[in-house]
Formats: structure tokens, C-alpha cells, sequence
């Protein structure tokens, strides 16, 4: 034991060692050391007992102090903590993708748990008698990898996308070494409806066709919130327009036939179908052709219902008026092509007996006189020179005319020389329809997201345009489209198919675009329907024959779904005879 | 120092509490044994009543999953079987089609589809009596007879 006197300040040992640190270690060794030493310091000063209970009490103070730290935050966590912490793992509902419906919240797709099958061999008891017993439970079951897998030594898959049928038929042969594991899958109740509209999703939840794909990041989004997506469709509409558009097919014979059914006034598509179909499941043995969804990705082109769009630029420009006249008494000469009527009367013709009797040479002759720049101009703004607005990643940029001259300029006038897509189609009638506002088609329900539609014709040019299919129903070529009571409007188109460098007529092409009803005012409810068949293969080809019959039935049994009236106009009364009263006196249609 | 006698009694009352013992063993710390004794009983009664309700949770939550993924399965196969198109082909082949359209009518054109026969209404024909005496007129025919 050292004795030292303490009464008086001495440097604490180690001072010297860290002189040259920084005063702050001086400071705190120094404390330390007196700390050490300040038991013997008090003793010394006789207040030994003292110093002792100082001590104690500082160190009872750090220890209580630690303690109800660990008290009050034990008791925040135990009170305050997130509730359930331990099993909100997220949203319960979550899923990879949100189901897809239609505009009811009728299914669409759906993801579904499905189940891969695993084998482990060392747990096999009889592996003959197991062979035989799964093949039989599950026959689709590959038996070359079957057989590999029991011959195997380790655990490994023998088939994936078990339904749940068929894991529970595997489950009860109670076999040793047969284990499942969950995996998400898309499944499409639906089979051959909408097929091409809704597309595909890959085993990994990517979107990789349709609306799968052109939705995919917000369905995927839809799906982490435990949300269904909703699509713009309507089931029942859907399933009316495949019927009959497969019924139509058929009686026709035709190679392939696209269906579109649209709200004019918001773009909305209630039903898009493509035939023929197939159905995801079996997407490989679909046939040839079959996957192409027609409706955005089949060019085509259309033929007279162009003419629409010819009339419509001309009345827009001011140039023609319905009385405007048009000399089609002898065919129109350009350079050394002569355009000839289809259905010739030889006479002159006003601009809307151009529009019924289908005058190639009447718009020929209207779109030459306004040009190739107003032609473009027009037919840019009616979206036929750039791919429809909808959201499909399929949506196929149409084939456009190299010249502007004045022969392309009367091709196109009715419906020759560019190829488009019905989609196409259908958005430009649209735009004529609905007071000349153009709204991009949409899959999505409400219409496009931040559409700001424009102006592309004048509200007049859309009334007049209405006044026209209209009458072309029920005095031109679009007869068999006039649906009881529903006012419906519409365009034929009959085109023959270039093959082999001339145009065939044994490879035609029928069309009918359809509005319903015409009447009201420009922005009130109205519906396109556009129906297209490619190559029918009965006589007569036009589409007044092979297209106008399916828009008829497709109108008259959608109508109730939309909430369309059945009523009567000037014209035909609310159960679709004629108006006897009605007299064309003046044979000015009015 | 006129703090000084407080210090020391409550001193004192503290000296006197360590110093009430029983057999040599202070009663300060024989009661602190008990209430720890206590507190890990109770927490002890706690915890094991949380795991088996954190288990009765977890055990429902899967019952939840599993009926989720039954509903979703039973979901699809309604739409499956409710698909429109189906449900045509169906009608069709059992003679069934769409209603013709002169064989629909709305409510309003009821009336005018089948009058309403005149004979069987006496009160329709005269509707002032009815009007004011409802009652009376009921009962008239009755007692007339």
C-alpha cells in the first residue's frame, strides 16, 4: 500500500505519457483518477461512509434509469406497436395480378393457385405400382418424365400447373414421396370469348398479349391492393357479337370476320371480336391464324364505307352540300383509268344519291376537286393515317398510299389504295358521330385516361353525316341493317382483294359500319357497330349481304344491354314496318 | 434548518421501514419477493394466453386463405358456366332464340295491348259515386239484392 498525501494537487500518473494529446483526454483521465482515488480521499477527509453511499445511490440511479427506459419502451411496444404486426404481412387479398373484369365485374381472367407435382424416389415404396397409379390418376402426366423422375435419386418436379382437381386426385392415391407446392397461375374461364381482347400472361405474371399486356403494370398494381381491373366491355355485348359474328362466318363461309361494338361518345370498346378463335389453353393447337386478333392487327381494305369519310370532308370543307351535283353518266376519266360505278345509274347525282347509290365516280370526282392536301388533312385528322388510340400493344399502323396524286386520290375517296384496321375504322366513325369530337377507342372503363378529344369536323358535318347513314338504311344499299326500332345508320363496304397484283373478285371483302340510334341530340347515347367479313365465300359478296344481316341481329339484341329504346322515326315505326304516311314529295329525303 | 427536521423524520420513518424485520429478514424485502412472484406468474398467464390466441388467429387466417382460394376457384367456374356465349349455345339447342320483336312490349303498352274490359269495372264507369262514398257503394248492390 502506497501512501501518498492527498491534500494537495499532484499531476495524475500517465499525464505525462498523453501531454501531447488534447485537453479533453488530460480532462478525463484526470477524472478517473480521482474518481479511483476518491474513496481514499474521503476516508482520508474522515467522511469514508459517506462517499460509499454516493456511490451506491449514482450507480442505483444508472441502473433505475436503464430499467424504466426498458419498462416504458417494452410497454410502448406492447400498447402502442403496430396491431398484428405479426401477421400484416401486406394485404391478405394480394396477388401477382388482379383479376380482369368487364365493365359489370363479370370475370375475365383470374389468377388461381395451381400446383406443381413432386416426386422424391427414396420415398417411393413400389415405384411400378406408383407409375401406374398416377398415370391412371392424372393422365396427362408425361410418362418419360415420370419414369426418369422415379429412376431418379433426387426430389424433383414431374408436372406443373396442377388444378386443384387434379392435386386432390393425386393427393388421394396417398402415395409416399409425392409433395405439392403452391404456384400462381392465370386461368381464363372464358375459353374462346374475348380471347384475343384479353391476351395472355407468362407462369411469371408478365402480361405478354391483349389487355394482359397492355394493362399489365396497373393490373399488376390492381393486384397488390387485392382489386379486380375492370375493362371497358361488356360481357353480354361480347357474347351477342361472337355469336353472331361466328353465325355470320359460317353461313358465309368466310376465312375470317371482325366484330367491334363502340360508345361513340366516350371511345368506350363494349365488344371486340376476331374469328375464328381459340382458346389460351390450347394456344398451340389453335389454328393457323386464329391468334392474330383481326379487329387491331388485320389491315384491309375497306372499300365503300370510305366513302363516309369523303362525303364528310367534302360537306366539311364547305365544297359540296347534300344538293351539290355530280356528274356520273359516264365513268371518270383519270390519265388512262376510267373509274366505273358498281351499281351504275348514268345519270347525275346529287351528293347524297352519290352517298346511297355508292358512286365511285361521284367521290372520285369530290376528291379531286378538293386535293390531296385537304384528302391528307381530313384523313389525318380521322386518325386513318396512324394507328387506332388503343391501349393494344397489337394496334397495327395502317399501309399508306406513296403518291398523293389524283388517281390514289379517287382510290382512297372509296376505300382503295390504304389498308387500315377495323379498329381504325370504327374511331373514325365514331368522331363523325358524335358531334365531330375524336375520341380514342379505349379498353379502358370510363374511356381513355386524360383523352382531350378534338374538334375534327363541325357539329353540322356530324348531324349531316348521321342524316346519311340513316338513309342510306332505309332508302340506299344498308337495308338489311335496319334493326326494328333502333334507328340504325350505316355504310356498306364491298372491296375486292389484291391478289397476285390485280384486284380479284372471287377474294372480296364485305363490310358494314353502323351507328345506333341516329336520332337525338349529337351527344346523346350512340353506339358503332362495325362488322367486317374477309373472302366470304357465298354470293353475293357485298357487305349489304354478308355484313349488314349480323349488325342487324347484333343491334337488335344488344339494344336492351345498352338501355336503347326501340322507337319510331320518319321513317319505319317502333316495330320496323314502313311509315305509310311518309311521301318523298319533294324527293329531297326530308 | 428549517428543512432539517423534515429530512430527519422522513429519515427516520424510511430507517424505521428497513428496520421492521421478522426473524431477522426485513418485511420490505418478503413483500417485494411476493409482488415479483406475482408479476411473473401473471406475465407468465398472459404470454401463454397470447400464444394460444396468436395461434387461434393464425390457424383462422389460413381457414380465411383457403376459403379465399375455394371462392376464387368456384368464382371462375361461375364465370365459366355464366359466359353469354355459352349460355346462347345452350338456348339454342333447346329451341331457344331471341324474343321476336313483335312479341315484346314495354308495361306502359299494356293497356293498349289488352283494354281493360269495361264490364268487369263498374266502378271505373262511374266514378263520381265511388268518389264520394266509396263504402256506400260497395254495400249498395248487396242489400239491393
Amino acid at each position: 500500500m502506497s501512501v501518498q498525501d492527498h491534500r494537495y494537487h499532484r499531476p495524475a500518473p500517465g499525464v505525462d505519457l498523453q501531454g501531447r494529446l488534447s485537453p479533453f483526454w488530460r480532462g478525463l483521465s484526470e477524472l478517473v483518477w480521482r474518481l479511483e482515488h476518491g474513496f481514499e480521499r474521503a476516508r482520508a477527509d474522515a467522511r469514508p461512509e459517506e462517499d460509499t453511499r454516493v456511490r451506491i445511490f449514482l450507480i442505483l440511479i444508472v441502473f433505475s434509469c436503464v430499467f424504466a427506459g426498458l419498462a416504458l419502451g417494452a410497454s410502448y411496444k406492447a400498447l402502442f406497436g403496430a396491431a398484428g404486426g405479426r401477421w400484416a404481412g401486406g394485404n391478405p387479398n394480394a396477388l401477382v395480378r388482379g383479376d380482369l373484369t368487364d365493365r359489370n365485374g363479370e370475370l375475365l381472367a383470374i389468377n388461381i393457385v395451381h400446383y406443381g407435382l413432386y416426386l422424391d424416389p427414396a420415398e417411393v415404396w413400389n415405384r411400378d405400382l406408383a407409375y401406374r397409379q398416377l398415370r391412371r390418376a392424372l393422365p396427362r402426366i408425361p410418362a418419360t418424365r415420370l419414369r426418369k423422375v422415379l429412376d431418379g435419386e433426387r426430389r424433383l418436379i414431374v408436372l406443373n400447373g396442377l388444378t386443384p382437381q387434379e392435386k386432390a386426385a393425386v393427393h388421394d392415391l396417398a402415395l409416399g414421396g409425392v409433395t405439392f407446392e403452391p404456384e400462381d397461375r392465370r386461368a381464363y374461364p372464358l375459353g374462346t370469348s374475348a380471347v384475343h381482347l384479353i391476351g395472355d400472361a407468362d407462369t411469371g405474371g408478365q402480361g405478354i398479349s391483349g389487355a394482359e399486356l397492355a394493362f399489365d403494370s396497373e393490373i399488376r398494381a390492381a393486384g397488390q391492393r387485392g382489386e379486380a381491373f375492370p375493362l371497358s366491355i361488356d360481357l353480354r355485348v361480347q357474347g351477342v357479337l361472337e355469336n353472331e359474328l361466328a353465325a355470320a362466318a359460317i353461313q358465309h363461309q368466310a376465312k375470317g370476320a371482325v366484330g367491334i361494338v363502340t360508345d361513340v361518345q366516350t371511345g368506350e370498346v363494349l365488344g371486340m371480336a376476331s374469328w375464328p378463335n381459340f382458346t389460351q389453353a390450347d394456344r398451340g393447337a389453335a389454328p393457323d391464324g386464329a391468334t392474330l386478333n383481326r379487329a387491331v392487327s388485320g389491315h384491309y381494305e375497306m372499300g365503300s364505307v370510305f366513302k363516309t369519310f369523303t362525303v364528310a370532308a367534302g360537306l366539311d370543307t364547305g365544297r359540296a352540300d347534300m344538293s351539290t351535283l355530280f356528274d356520273a353518266s359516264e365513268a371518270f376519266q383519270i390519265g388512262d383509268r376510267k373509274i366505273k360505278d358498281f351499281h351504275a345509274q348514268n345519270r347525275v347525282m346529287t351528293l347524297e344519291e352519290v352517298y346511297l347509290h355508292s358512286s365511285n365516280i361521284g367521290t372520285s370526282q369530290l376528291a379531286v376537286q378538293m386535293g390531296p392536301d385537304t384528302m391528307r388533312d381530313y384523313f389525318r385528322r380521322l386518325g386513318l393515317l396512324d394507328a387506332a388510340g388503343i391501349e393494344l400493344k397489337e394496334s397495327a399502323r395502317p399501309v399508306l398510299p406513296r403518291r398523293w396524286d389524283n388517281s390514289t386520290l379517287a382510290s382512297l375517296s372509296f376505300g382503295y389504295g390504304i389498308m387500315i384496321t377495323p379498329a381504325q375504322m370504327v374511331q373514325a366513325m365514331g368522331a363523325l358521330t358524335n358531334g365531330g369530337r375524336m375520341m380514342p377507342l379505349s379498353l379502358r372503363r370510363g374511356g381513355a385516361r386524360g383523352a382531350q378529344p378534338q374538334q375534327i369536323v363541325t357539329e353540322e358535318t356530324s348531324r349531316a353525316v348521321l342524316e346519311l347513314m340513316r338513309a342510306n338504311v332505309v332508302r340506299g344499299s344498308g337495308g338489311f341493317a335496319d334493326a326494328p326500332g333502333l334507328r340504325v345508320g350505316g355504310k356498306t363496304g364491298s372491296a375486292n382483294k389484291l391478289v397476285n397484283g390485280r384486284y380479284d373478285p372471287s377474294h372480296a371483302l364485305g363490310s358494314f359500319a353502323a351507328v345506333f340510334p341516329v336520332d337525338g341530340p349529337l351527344t346523346a347515347k350512340r353506339y358503332a357497330i362495325f362488322v367486317l367479313m374477309d373472302e366470304p365465300g357465298t354470293y353475293p359478296k357485298t357487305g349489304a349481304y354478308v355484313a349488314a344481316p349480323a349488325v342487324r341481329n347484333i343491334a337488335d339484341r344488344i339494344a336492351g344491354f345498352l338501355g336503347v329504346e326501340r322507337r319510331a322515326d320518319r321513317w319505319r315505326t317502333a316495330t320496323g314496318e314502313k311509315v305509310a304516311e311518309y311521301q318523298d314529295v319533294q324527293g329531297d329525303g326530308l | 434548518m428549517t428543512a432539517a427536521p423534515f429530512f430527519t423524520y422522513s429519515r427516520t420513518a424510511l430507517q424505521r421501514l428497513f428496520d421492521w424485520k421478522v426473524r431477522g429478514v426485513r418485511w420490505i424485502e418478503i413483500i417485494g419477493v411476493a409482488l415479483v412472484a406475482v408479476m411473473i406468474v401473471s406475465v407468465y398467464a398472459a404470454k401463454a394466453a397470447a400464444a394460444r390466441e396468436s395461434s387461434r388467429i393464425a390457424q383462422l387466417e389460413q381457414d380465411i386463405r383457403e376459403n379465399g382460394q375455394r371462392v376464387r376457384l368456384l368464382r371462375a367456374e361461375v364465370a365459366r358456366l355464366e359466359q353469354p356465349a355459352r349460355l346462347e349455345n345452350l338456348s339454342r339447342q333447346i329451341g331457344m332464340g331471341p324474343v321476336e320483336i313483335h312479341r315484346q312490349a314495354e308495361e306502359a303498352q299494356l293497356p293498349e295491348l289488352k283494354p281493360v274490359p269495361a264490364s268487369s269495372t263498374p266502378v271505373s264507369a262511374q266514378p263520381a259515386p265511388v268518389e264520394t262514398a266509396p263504402e256506400d257503394a260497395a254495400v249498395a248492390p248487396e242489400t239491393a239484392q
